[in-house]
């Protein structure tokens, strides 16, 4: 099966905690939040299950990426809050940079063909 | 939300498992409502939304547990990095607490580092004597063999086991064979010998073990270097031997390329055919064997070694085995008595000659013991067991002194502390972290003490060695502190540390310390029974240094009675050692004309009065003996006819200083040609109803035909094998009568210091053949000492213990005494004011420390008397009472506890109404 002849494209690895990270640069949200964010900003093209979002948030929270709290949500309702925190944002400054540069030079190889 | 790198100011409880997945669920939850809101928001039926944010979910069950697992381990990661952080927090405050209070950590160092070790030192020699196995594969599987009962014939043990312990080498074939229920019965018998590697060619006095061929198969030890004692070795008398690993390091320089050499173990040749590995020193403490020989080259070394390889009536050597796998102790025991018991009736039972019926019937009873072999077969570990269980018990009431005394200091503190207390608790501060933060501050303490104990433990055990003789300080004995003793201060310091730091960090943070902060007169409400908690620590250190006091003074008293014992004879100005030119080749003729020559050579050194040779080492534990016929005495046989035998020379009884009481003494003429004579002692003639003078009377071994000898002689009684036992009956009688010589002692007396002799004796030995090593050379009253070494050191430190013990308890004391006035101030100033003198308020001070000295004491003296038998057996002259050690122990303790109460009494009694009524 080919994934590029699909409307959306399966996520490859590691790309969740990349979207994630860029997410939250925009300061504090709760989960749903991230899954919209996403959702929006790649006009549905990346699909990406939100039980592995949330899987994806936790396990960026035990590697102190980023910190969770509840708090209220813009409807006053009780949800749980994620904040980049410093590591976090060297971590997705790291990511973005070895994104580009990997994808630069997938694109070089495929526009010279 | 709390910006980052805000200190955390409050610690959350922590979530349990139940709660991260309650979060997790909630979370989604959270989420599905959002997405279904916004559909329906955009037009979709609630149900409709619903089943699709459901499907963009996923498999929601999947996600929340792989989620629980992050959040568990996270949490448990913060959980001890939380905990790290106020471990190290709590330290360093502990450490700062104790550099602000030197005189407190200094004094509380001081007495943890003392019993702490103390206590190190003595388990470092309880370990190594009784405690630790045999350096070989599971020692557990090993057992000690002995069978008690009649030994016809004859026995001859030495220090790897009581002489009820001993086998024939038949016998052992026998049983080796069978066995059943073991993988192995092995045999071994040490033996002294004279040393020459060839390449060496410098002889010295050794001891060898003589093995069975399994002995080293059945221990699991393997070779360094070449091949151990094999079967085949025992069933070709080959003439073979292994060295020890230290003999082949300190004598042969490791060298590897000695295998093939020959070793000359007295005088003759064997080929050496391995090396033992490190460590390995043989199955007796106590015994370091340089070489292992198989046991029929006995019969090369040793004149009647064949016999003694073939007398199913000899009985010498020492047996162990090895159980087989999973088989019980009792069941192999059993099995191996069968064919014991039928090899009794059908082999030995007729060899039995000249017994009584009732030693018949004794004897085909007989029953093979079997005890726990894993540390190895040794009479020291049955002589060590008390007087070091006793010191471990005794060093341990040290350090819990040691405790009580900071318990009290802590608990002093912890009043000055109420106040801290009381406001952490009401700001919030859990009791357990309190309780936490004063118990690491007495571990911090706990552990500078164990420090600076490991620097005493090393004195101690230095100081120990130089109690014991020479020869125990070479045996495998160390005298360094050793991984068993490190590891056994060290669980020592953390108990110490809780021990004292518990009740006073429980008594600090009891919840209605809060009183505290109320309290206008600054007194803590606990402060009442804080101060009974320490009356009643100290009243219990007076009684541990009563109990203390008491049995260190019965051993010095017991000491005191060992030093006055009558020995019978004069040990001063007497200087001994051995010679054996029999383990130098000498034949029993030649041996007599080197022994001859030697006596006359010694007593031509200036300033010395007169010298003997003798055949044994009197004072240490050297022992002959044999049943005699006395003329006139019963014939019966089961009649207790034994006697300890001695030959000596004609000066001997001049040279040791004993009193000739009747008779004549031996001379030069009493030799191998002339008629047989002998003297006796007075215990001789008491117990064979010889009246006052048996100059006459006939007297033979039990077996020979006739009376052959004539008693010449009677001497006052003299100690024989040691200070502490009774003068056994002692037959004495000339070695020049003797034929085979072999090994002597010799006993020199001068009028001179006896430095200047000990010097000459090796040349004097030396001129007459340089190859013959002289050994055991020590002045007689050290040889004395020696022998009752263990009485010695016990005495000693149990008396180092008691004092430390009662210094200990006399600060305690102090400590209580002073806090208690420093509390009372306002009290005693009130009654001065009121009309009390001087004296009434010293009375009252003095009063309270008689209450707990008398409390305390009389406690001690329950101890101590029952601490007295218990040690019943190690005391010499006494018994576990006596009146003139308790009377002066408790005047001690007295005397110490009123120099101890005079400095706060007189301070109570200077106290100044009008300023101790205006404080505050």
């Amino acid at each position: 099966m080919n994934p590029l002849s699909h409307e959306t494209l399966a996520l490859l690895q590691g790309t969740a905690d990349l979207l994630i990270l860029q997410a939250l640069r925009q300061g504090p949200a709760h989960g749903y939040a991230v899954s919209r964010w996403v959702r929006e900003r790649t006009e549905g093209v990346l699909s990406m299950e939100d039980a592995a979002l949330y899987q994806a948030l936790h396990r960026l929270e035990a590697r102190a990426w980023v910190a969770s709290e509840w708090g209220l949500s813009e409807n006053n309702r009780r949800a749980k809050f994620y904040t980049l925190t410093p590591e976090g944002r060297a971590q997705l400054r790291a990511e973005v940079s070895a994104w580009k540069r990997y994808a630069s030079a997938v694109f070089k190889v495929l526009e010279t063909t | 939300m709390i910006p980052h790198g805000t200190k955390r100011v409050f610690t959350f409880p922590w979530r349990s498992t139940a709660d991260v997945r309650a979060d997790i669920r909630e979370e989604f939850q959270v989420h599905l409502d959002m997405r279904t809101a916004e559909l329906v928001a955009a037009g979709r039926t609630e149900g409709d939304a619903r089943a699709q944010a459901a499907r963009e979910f996923g498999d929601a069950a999947v996600g929340a547990s792989a989620c629980a697992r992050a959040d568990t381990r996270m949490e448990w990661r913060q959980r001890a990095r939380t905990l790290a952080a106020d471990l190290m927090r709590d330290t360093a405050l502990g450490m700062r607490l104790l550099i602000r209070n030197p005189w407190f950590s200094a004094l509380s160092i001081a007495m943890l580092a003392l019993g702490i070790g103390a206590n190190a030192a003595i388990y470092s020699m309880f370990e190594q004597t009784l405690f630790r196995p045999l350096p070989v594969a599971t020692p557990g599987e090993l057992v000690n063999l002995a069978a008690p009962g009649p030994k016809p014939g004859g026995d001859n043990c030495n220090q790897a086991g009581r002489c009820s312990d001993v086998f024939s080498w038949p016998m052992y074939r026998d049983l080796a064979a069978l066995s059943p229920g073991f993988a192995g019965i092995a045999a071994h018998r040490a033996s002294d010998v004279t040393l020459t590697p060839a390449r060496v060619d410098r002889s010295e006095w050794a001891m060898g073990m003589l093995v069975s061929g399994n002995y080293f198969d059945v221990l699991q030890v393997r070779p360094a270097l070449g091949r151990m004692i094999a079967e085949a070795d025992v069933a070709a008398a080959a003439p073979v031997a292994v060295l020890s690993h230290a003999y082949w390091r300190t004598r042969l320089n490791a060298d590897p390329t000695v295998l093939g050499e020959a070793l000359l173990v007295n005088g003759r040749p064997l080929t050496i055919v391995g090396v033992a590995p490190a460590g390995f020193e043989g199955t007796t403490l106590g015994f370091r064997p340089a070489a292992y020989l198989p046991f029929p080259v006995r019969a090369l070394i040793e004149p009647g070694g064949a016999q003694d390889l073939e007398n199913r009536r000899s009985h010498w050597v020492y047996l162990f085995g090895r159980l087989a796998p999973g088989v019980p102790l009792a069941q192999a025991r059993d099995a191996l008595n069968a064919p014991y018991r039928r090899i009794l009736a059908e082999v030995e039972s007729p060899l039995l000659t000249g017994v009584s019926d009732q030693t018949r019937a004794q004897f085909m009873a007989k029953q093979i013991v079997a005890t726990d072999g894993s540390r190895g077969q040794s009479r020291l570990h049955a002589v060590l067991n008390t007087p070091l269980t006793l010191l471990l018990l005794v060093a341990g009431v040290v350090l819990l002194i040691a405790c009580a005394n900071i318990a009290n200091l802590q608990l002093a503190r912890a009043a000055a502390r109420a106040s801290e207390m009381a406001v952490r608790l009401s700001i919030g501060g859990s009791r357990w972290q309190l309780v936490r933060q004063l118990l690491i501050e007495s571990c911090v303490l706990a552990l500078a003490g164990g420090a600076a104990g490991l620097v005493v433990a090393h004195w101690t055990l230095q100081g120990i060695a130089m109690l014991l003789p020479a020869s125990a300080v070479d045996m495998s004995l160390t005298f360094a502190l050793d991984w068993p003793a490190m590891l056994f201060g060290a669980a020592l310091t953390i108990g110490a540390g809780l021990l004292f730091g518990l009740a006073p960090a429980l008594k600090a943070t009891r919840p209605d310390i809060l009183s505290t902060l109320k309290d206008q007169s600054g007194q803590p409400s606990g402060a009442r029974s804080s101060a009974r908690l320490r009356s009643v620590l100290c009243t219990a250190q007076i009684a541990l240094a009563m109990a203390l006091l008491v049995s260190a003074g019965l051993f010095v008293r017991s000491l005191v009675n060992l030093s006055n014992v009558a020995l019978g004879l004069d040990p001063e100005h007497l200087v001994t050692f051995a010679v054996a030119p029999g383990l130098n080749g000498y034949a029993p003729d030649g041996t007599r004309a080197f022994v001859e020559r030697l006596e006359a050579d010694l007593a031509a050194i200036p300033g010395v009065t007169s010298a003997s040779a003798s055949l044994i080492r009197v004072l240490s534990n050297q022992s002959n003996g044999g049943n005699l016929v006395v003329e006139g005495f019963t014939t019966d046989l089961d009649a207790d006819t034994n006697v300890r035998m001695h030959g000596v020379g004609p000066t001997f009884f001049g040279t040791m200083g004993m009193a000739l009481l009747g008779g004549r003494a031996f001379s030069a003429a009493d030799t191998l040609g002339a008629p047989r004579v002998a003297i006796v002692n007075e215990a001789f003639a008491r117990k064979f109803n010889l009246g006052p003078n048996p100059v006459g009377r006939r007297l033979s071994r039990r077996g020979a035909v006739a009376l052959d000898t004539e008693i010449v002689g009677l001497v006052r009684d003299a100690k024989y094998s040691d200070v502490k036992g009774e003068v056994p009956a002692v037959l004495y009688e000339p070695y020049r009568q003797k034929p085979d010589l072999f090994a002597m002692y010799f006993y020199v007396r001068t009028a001179l210091p006896p430095e200047p002799l000990l010097a000459a004796v090796p040349g004097v030995v030396r001129a007459i053949d340089p190859r013959v090593p002289v050994r055991d050379l020590v002045t007689m009253p050290q040889q004395v000492r020696e022998n009752i070494f263990l009485d010695r050191m016990v005495s000693v430190l149990s008396l180092a213990f008691a004092s430390l013990a009662t210094v200990m308890a006399a600060l305690g004391l102090y400590g209580v005494l002073t806090y208690t006035i420093a509390q009372r101030t306002k009290e005693i100033g009130l009654r001065m004011a009121l009309g009390a003198d001087a004296a009434t308020v010293r009375g009252m001070v003095l009063g309270q420390m008689a209450r707990m000295t008398v409390v305390g004491a009389s406690g001690g003296l329950l101890v101590a008397f029952g601490l007295g038998a218990a040690v019943r057996s190690l005391l010499y002259g006494l018994d576990g009472f006596d009146p003139l050690v308790v009377a002066s122990s408790v005047s001690l303790l007295a005397i110490i506890a009123l120099a101890a109460a005079l400095a706060p009494a007189m301070r109570a009694a200077r106290i100044d109404p009008m300023r101790a009524l205006r404080w505050d």
